[in-house]
């Protein structure tokens, strides 16, 4: 690894986020463990565990941000770099219009436009291939679960599927 | 004799017409599985985790298992003719089986592989059989702090073995925990981390979590790359290995069946690091070592028998402690559960039909496994010249229908995307899903045990060291630990250390 993708002290060291996500995560941990309640040793309450588990979450994320920071660690680019970074996002954000989808349109209405846009946005399958797939497999799959396996998928607003 | 008595009876209720179909199912999807690089055994038993729930217990368990087993041997094929593994067991057969697929030896690589399946398979069965019913009988005595104790040596197994960092590992197992403990508290009832949502209330889903971490962020994962495949074009011939190779290959076959079922056993081990010792332990070996690497059938003979044998070995902890070894039998015991029953040492005694019947039918589909993965060789090459870019929209939507059928809860779908995204970020910052997954399912176990121990000794903390097997594990797990700290164990550490979840 060069100077410009391992670093220490740094913002861009991912390992040193990775490290402060893991800390933020503990201590809420420790704080819902508290307000759980602890108990006592002889009768542990409903927040013994969380508290305590809380506490190891800090200590292994401390771990990591001392490593970090005597060691260093590979910028957040560096992560992404000779990847193609885009296609998870359009991936990503495919899934994300789907999960808002998936209750006001219903599976079918949903699920077409999201295979369609997978297969051609990533790694672009001909329209001719595309459009069958994408019509027919929700289509067959909304058939077997609904007639045969009487399976009830989101039907959404306006009732289609 | 009462074991003989027991196969019998067991063969009765596997042989039955519905429990036959289920395991052919099982195993061929299995195989697919296997064979289709970028969906592995742990995304299909969470997707046919609901299709358990339409027969009885005995039949959605034996497909399930046939799904782990299946899977096993299925990897292999893609491993050696396409070089990328189709599951991560098979990682070390891409080594040498496709060197030898490159010099026109396919058909005995393939050959090789299945057959040391079939006998590493059969052998595993066997020991599964005679050992089992002897360690539950032992596992009766095994009280609240024996199982804490031995679930936190079965996480710190798993940490330890688990690939990058270990604080990163400790860190995911204990976020596992914490996602375990969402919703109603055992003891008390009282809510806890459910932020007033009433989803939440019975807690996360084990289906949607590990589609999330290990299908949904895998695809994504995948999409990153340019998948191109190599696949070798020329005819498949000669499946049946000569004489000489089987002469080189009869030892380890051996040595990977011992090797890899006493591997499967330890919690946290498992197929993949025991296929990676067994590669190790070949080479160590060998007369000619400098021939690993370019094709050496003892290269792909031992790994293919340690993981078949760790996949049948990984079935004792969880039939005779309830305990899950790894993510694969966590999922196992999620099929068990969702059908009212606990696997644990009464499991046999109670329900021998069920124990028996697994059993049986695992031999069945080790002969439905070898006729499904020589003759039909062909068909299983056809398949993997399917496009990555057509296969992963399919992966997604049947991964979306997996879970939304496993609940009939659209929330479940989100939060397969959630754990999905959250799995991705996770990956490209080197944190393992692994030890979060089988922490998810441990927690609660873990909580309640800890609890109860804690209640029964009235606070006395020495309880887990005084008692000879719970101090003996909490030992062991402080011992690997402190491991990493030390230089030359740090070293060993990484050799073996594995992408147990890819």
């Amino acid at each position: 690894m060069n100077n410009d993708t391992n670093v220490k002290l740094r913002l861009g060291n991912s390992e040193l986020w990775g490290g402060l996500i893991g800390l933020a995560l503990g201590g809420f941990v420790i704080w819902s463990g508290w307000r759980l309640k602890l108990g006592t040793i002889n009768d542990p309450g409903s927040g013994y565990v969380l508290f305590y588990t809380g506490i190891l979450m800090c200590v292994f994320a401390g771990a990591i941000i001392v490593s970090a920071i005597t060691e260093g660690g590979p910028t957040l680019a560096s992560r992404w770099e000779n990847v193609r970074w885009s296609k998870p996002l359009v991936l990503i954000a495919c899934l994300t219009a789907f999960a808002f989808a998936l209750e006001p349109l219903g599976f079918l209405l949903s699920s077409i436009p999201l295979m369609l846009l997978l297969l051609r946005l990533i790694d672009p399958v001909r329209w001719t291939l595309a459009v069958p797939i994408a019509v027919l497999v929700p289509s067959g799959m909304w058939w077997v679960l609904k007639r045969l396996l009487l399976i009830q998928l989101p039907s959404g607003l306006f009732g289609i599927g | 004799m009462d074991t003989l008595v027991n196969v019998a009876h067991g063969f009765g209720i596997a042989l039955l017409p519905v429990n036959l179909l289920y395991c052919f199912i099982g195993v061929f999807i299995g195989t697919l599985v296997g064979v289709l690089p970028g969906i592995g055994p742990i995304s299909a038993m969470s997707l046919l985790l609901p299709v358990t729930l339409s027969g009885t217990p005995e039949s959605g368990i034996i497909m399930m298992a046939g799904i782990y087993y299946g899977s096993m041997y299925g990897g292999s094929t893609t491993s050696i003719l396409v070089n990328i593994p189709g599951e991560a067991a098979s990682v070390v057969t891409c080594i040498d089986g496709h060197q030898m697929a490159k010099q026109g030896r396919a058909g005995p690589a393939l050959g090789i592989a299945a057959f040391g399946s079939f006998a590493a398979g059969t052998f595993a069965l066997v020991a599964l059989m005679l050992v089992a019913p002897r360690l539950a009988s032992l596992a009766i005595a095994f009280g609240p702090a024996e199982y804490f104790s031995l679930m936190v040596l079965g996480l710190v197994v798993l940490t330890f073995l688990t690939q990058g960092s270990m604080p990163k590992a400790l860190l995911m197992a204990c976020i596992g925990v914490v996602l375990g403990l969402i919703g109603l508290d055992s003891i008390t009832a009282q809510p806890r981390l459910t932020f007033g949502r009433m989803e939440l209330i019975d807690g996360i889903g084990l289906v949607p979590v590990v589609m999330g971490l290990f299908g949904v962020a895998e695809v994504l994962l995948n999409t990153e790359q340019t998948i191109k495949r190599d696949v070798i074009n020329t005819r498949i011939t000669h499946l049946l290995p000569s004489k000489e190779d089987w002469k080189a290959s009869a030892g380890p076959v051996g040595r990977g069946t011992i090797l890899g079922f006493f591997l499967g056993i330890l919690p946290g081990g498992g197929a993949v690091v025991s296929s990676f010792a067994s590669y190790a332990l070949e080479k160590r070996l060998s007369k000619t070592p400098e021939r690993f690497g370019h094709g050496a059938i003892e290269g792909v003979a031992g790994p293919e028998s340690a993981n078949n044998a760790a996949a049948g070995g990984a079935f004792i902890p969880l039939m005779t402690l309830g305990i899950p070894p790894n993510v694969v039998m966590a999922l196992l015991l999620g099929a068990f559960v969702i059908h009212g029953l606990q696997p644990g040492p009464l499991l046999i005694t109670q329900n021998p039909g069920l124990f028996w019947g697994i059993v049986a039918s695992m031999y069945i589909g080790n002969v439905m496994l070898l006729i499904l993965n020589l003759p039909m060789i062909g068909m299983w090459v056809q398949l993997l010249k399917l496009p990555y870019n057509i296969l992963f929209p399919l992966i997604i939507l049947f991964t979306i229908l997996g879970v939304y059928c496993s609940s009939n809860n659209v929330f479940d779908v989100y939060v397969m995307i959630a754990f999905g995204i959250i799995g991705y970020f996770m990956r490209k910052l080197g944190y393992e899903p692994a030890p979060l997954v089988l922490a998810f399912v441990l927690g609660p176990m873990m909580e309640n045990n800890l609890r109860k121990s804690l209640i029964l000794s009235q606070g006395d903390l020495w309880t887990f060291v005084q008692r000879p097997i719970s101090g003996a594990c909490l030992a062991l797990a402080l011992v690997l630990l402190i491991a990493p700290l030390l230089p030359s164990l740090r070293k060993k550490r990484e050799l073996v250390a594995l992408d147990e979840g890819a």
